[in-house]
């Protein structure tokens, strides 16, 4: 199935096939959790973001025209609901970004400095506010071009480099403290 | 510049300068490094600014070795998912069958499944989705209550009788007709093997053609 492009999957899943979405859920559902965990900053949080935008998406489906592409649509549903979390909960400073995956080898020394590093950019990530947030992981996290992030945000492309512009320089700021 | 920590606080002094000697501004090369872009013309032969894009690449390799790894969605995400689909899904229908050891009810689901899964194995075909269409059959399904289903529709007590429907796409080239003819004989073959259904209906709908190049 993976030859099968998500426009073909979205619209047979409009015409009654729910199977056709369960395809879909299982390719994005790896996309909507990262996304969710790089922007509130904690598993639990994550996982719930991830399962009600895809449950969301499912019972938005008819509405969907396809003036986007599935997974930019589904971008902009795991951010809204990621604002929505963190906006009630003001506690995206959670720093376990990446504490589900195995450390490289090279010793203790090397693990411990590879931890602070994470850290670093963990806090550095969680300190920008939500809006730069959004477009530093849509765009050096996830890869979407400047067009795509103003897509997924409904904003403008200036105004996502504008953005981008004063989340780099924080994060370099901030990434100064790093030892 | 072989310290890390030298060269971040290098990397802050440079943001706050603004400008470097040969006049050009930091920021884009900061926007540079981030996008792994190249050097042009005049940095390939500056020294302040080759200088500049090493300390923001030594500053900048840390968030992209976490933007590279890979992040893990939990094992029970995707099927957590579905399984509250499936329940959203209203097509609750089940076939009934009289044994002499009691009932055997196998949900609409299912049997849409299994003759998705048949669909797919016929030569020619692509990609193959079912959707169980038992409220066509809606006369079947009598009051008892396991015609009964939330939402007051009632559907689902079909004794051996199923209607499916198939969307398929099948690949560039292929019969299209001797294609659907084969996918209904299988997929009648497989429900009567498979479920005991004897009195089946296969709806086939080939709405794509795809070209195989992809595979």
């Amino acid at each position: 199935m993976s030859e099968v492009d998500d426009a073909y999957l979205v619209r047979r899943a409009q015409a009654g096939y729910p199977d056709a979405y369960e395809f879909l859920v299982q390719r994005h559902s790896g996309m909507a959790y990262r996304v969710a965990l790089r922007l509130v900053g904690n598993h639990h949080d994550a996982q719930d973001i991830a399962q009600e935008a895809l449950v969301a998406a499912w019972e938005s489906l008819a509405g969907f025209n396809a003036d986007s592409s599935f997974s930019t649509w589904l971008y902009r549903i795991v951010t809204r609901r990621a604002l929505n979390k963190v906006t009630r909960s003001r506690s995206a400073r959670c720093l376990d970004l990446l504490d589900d995956v195995p450390s490289p080898g090279g010793g203790a020394a090397a693990r411990v400095e590879r931890d602070l590093m994470v850290d670093a950019v963990t806090n550095a990530l969680a300190a920008l506010p939500f809006s730069q947030r959004v477009v530093l992981v849509l765009h050096h996290f996830e890869g979407l071009s400047y067009a795509e992030v103003a897509s997924v945000t409904r904003s403008t492309v200036p105004a996502v480099r504008s953005h981008l512009f004063r989340a780099r320089r924080t994060l370099a700021r901030t990434l100064e403290e790093w030892r | 510049m072989n310290d890390p920590a030298e060269s971040r606080k290098a990397a802050n002094r440079l943001l706050s300068v603004g400008k470097l000697v040969c006049g050009a501004d930091v920021d884009p090369l900061l926007e540079q490094v981030a996008d792994g872009g190249q050097l042009n013309a005049h940095q390939r032969d500056c020294v302040h600014c080759r200088a500049a894009i090493g300390e923001f690449t030594a500053l900048w390799d840390p968030v992209r070795e976490v933007a590279a790894a890979p992040v893990l969605a939990p094992a029970e995400l995707t099927a957590t998912v579905i399984r509250r689909i499936r329940r959203l899904v209203h097509d609750v229908g089940y076939t009934l069958q009289i044994t002499d050891g009691g009932a055997i009810r196998i949900a609409a689901r299912i049997v849409a499944a299994l003759a998705r899964d048949s669909a797919r194995l016929v030569p020619g075909v692509r990609v193959a989705f079912g959707r169980s269409n038992l409220s066509t059959l809606g006369a079947f399904a009598g009051d008892g209550p396991l015609g009964q289903r939330p939402g007051g529709a009632s559907v689902g007590v079909l004794g051996r009788t199923a209607v499916v429907d198939l969307a398929v796409a099948v690949n560039y080239g292929m019969p299209v007709h001797d294609v659907a003819r084969d996918i209904q004989r299988q997929v009648v073959a497989a429900l009567h093997h498979g479920l005991g259904l004897q009195n089946v209906t296969v709806n086939v709908t080939v709405d794509d053609v795809l070209d195989d190049a992809a595979e």
